[in-house]
């Protein structure tokens, strides 16, 4: 029996939908069978918490008298675009800060916003006939802003891989402090909870999906950069290296600092951890199959960051239920796993958006455009020379 | 007998004391130097882990403090910021020891009696949540 968004929207509404999260339902499939539990699921919840680099702001602060076209820009000392009209600028999340460099980023500055903390604004500008003034010194507050928009054009990746120090050296990387001598592994996943692992054919996710963003509603902008729905799959069809990736818009006004933070990897950069939670409806029984995943039966490679190519050597298949386990068998060696994102967190957030849809809330909405199938990813050719 | 980590803060002036040879001879204390060093100012710091009587050890407190040294007990060299910590994991990856560990639930926590003070644990959370005491 099939259901559509409409029908699912009408049980929010009347406060009858039954509505369970990503690990939840695992166990009602296991008991009811995906028939079954297709009917009596209206929606799933799946969330993640993790570092998530392509991320930042649009903000736009209002004109100042005399008004000025802001060129050089630094929020608490982190340079923002300039490229935009007067007063708009994009404030990336791993822009680092002339003062206080990795530590404190475009990221810190997000958060800090949020958390409703008045921040340093300093602009300069050539002068122009119509934008007079030159200079520009400040204290800022988000509710003083005009807008406030996460704008993120890479977040919550569909499967990633974990990583490997095969080399003698300790290595500082995105993935963690990667011990030397295959010391450690780590992995950064919410694994069955994941949002682009419970559907992975993104039969229901697509642009203008309703999600939890921050702590706010937000929506499903874009495919993500580097969107890969052209990589290797299971016969289920769920992705075996990285694949899909979605770009995400929403108010940073309604956010909560708790759910959006600066993150700082030694040695690496700046980067932000981004609560993210998207409700899968269950149409129909082949949603049903998709959402009942187990960490036993979701694939990732384990990756050798320390050669320093693009193509890495890749020294294991393992499931997420290896990796969570603890420790991965590699060449008889038994490797400890830590994980870099926090499932904790995500099932908070899991929890967050089903109470938020019980209590009719938060309401799905269907696409308006399905992202394509097949799309691979380019790599970039250095050219030596003239351009031809 | 008790075992406690203490932190020693030696200033300028009682450089120089054999106070650890006191500790051992009127105290019947027993100790581990964990780590010591002395800054710019000829200041000095001790961690100690010291093993006695309860009583000893009390008295061997009260005898430093009159020498004007400062006493801090403390579990380990580093504090976990449970407001900043969002149970990432990241800093379980370096903690060889399993001093930092993830439960069954996927918290974080932490056994201090099990800190080896090696610091990486520091370099490693992105939240910048752990802190070095001393």
């Amino acid at each position: 029996m099939a259901k559509s968004y409409q029908e699912i929207n009408e049980k929010i509404a009347r406060g009858e939908a039954v509505v369970v999260t990503a690990e939840e339902v695992i166990g009602i499939v296991k008991e009811r069978g995906v028939k079954e539990a297709a009917e009596y699921v209206d929606v799933v919840t799946t969330a993640t918490f993790g570092p998530m680099c392509s991320s930042g702001a649009f903000l736009n602060f209002g004109h100042s008298d005399p008004p000025i076209r802001m060129g050089e820009i630094t929020i608490n000392g982190v340079e923002a675009y300039g490229g935009l009209a007067a007063v708009d600028t994009y404030l990336g999340a791993t822009q680092p800060s002339v003062d206080q460099g990795i530590e404190y980023g475009g990221a810190h500055v997000i958060h800090d916003l949020i958390a409703g903390k008045e921040v340093h604004l300093v602009a300069k500008s050539q002068g122009t006939d119509c934008y007079p003034r030159t200079e520009l010194d400040t204290w800022v507050k988000l509710e003083d802003l005009n807008e406030a928009y996460l704008f993120n054009p890479r977040n919550v990746y569909q499967n990633y891989n974990a990583a490997i120090n095969g080399s003698s050296q300790r290595l500082y990387t995105y993935m963690g402090i990667l011990q030397p001598n295959m010391g450690n592994i780590t992995y950064s996943t919410a694994g069955e909870l994941s949002p682009l692992l419970n559907d992975p054919l993104l039969k229901t996710i697509g642009m203008g999906t309703r999600i939890f963003f921050g702590g706010a509603q937000g929506h499903v902008s874009w495919m993500g950069t580097q969107f890969n729905t052209a990589c290797p799959r299971d016969d289920k069809g769920y992705p075996q290296t990285p694949g899909a990736t979605l770009a995400l818009i929403g108010n940073m006004k309604e956010m909560d600092p708790k759910y959006i933070r600066g993150a700082v990897y030694e040695g690496y950069g700046t980067s932000m951890f981004v609560g993210v939670g998207i409700p899968i409806p269950i149409l129909n029984e082949e949603m049903m199959s998709f959402v009942a995943v187990e960490n036993k039966d979701l694939y990732t490679n384990v990756i050798d960051y320390s050669v320093p190519k693009k193509t890495k050597p890749n020294l294991k298949k393992v499931s997420y239920a290896e990796l969570r386990s603890g420790s991965v068998d590699i060449n008889g060696k038994s490797i400890k796993t830590s994980p870099l994102s926090s499932l904790k967190m995500a099932r908070e957030i899991a929890a967050e958006l089903s109470n938020w849809i019980k209590k009719g809330e938060f309401f799905l909405q269907e696409p308006i455009q399905s992202f394509p199938m097949g799309n691979a990813i380019k790599g970039l050719e250095i050219k030596e020379g003239e351009s031809r | 007998m008790i075992t406690k980590k203490i932190l020693l803060s030696f200033p300028q002036k009682s450089a120089g004391q054999p106070m650890a040879m006191e500790l051992i001879k009127n105290y019947h204390l027993d100790f581990n130097i964990l780590k010591a060093f002395i800054d710019d100012n000829i200041k000095g710091t001790l961690l100690l882990e010291i093993k006695g009587e309860e009583a000893d050890i009390e008295a061997g407190i009260v005898f430093l403090r009159q020498n004007q040294i400062g006493v801090k007990d403390i579990q380990s060299v580093v504090e976990v910021d449970e407001n900043k910590c969002v149970s990432c994991g990241a800093c379980t990856a370096v903690c060889a020891v399993g001093a930092l560990e993830m439960t069954a639930d996927w918290s974080l926590v932490h056994h201090d009696d099990k800190c080896l003070e090696c610091m990486l644990c520091v370099k490693a959370c992105p939240m910048r949540a752990i802190h070095a005491v001393i």
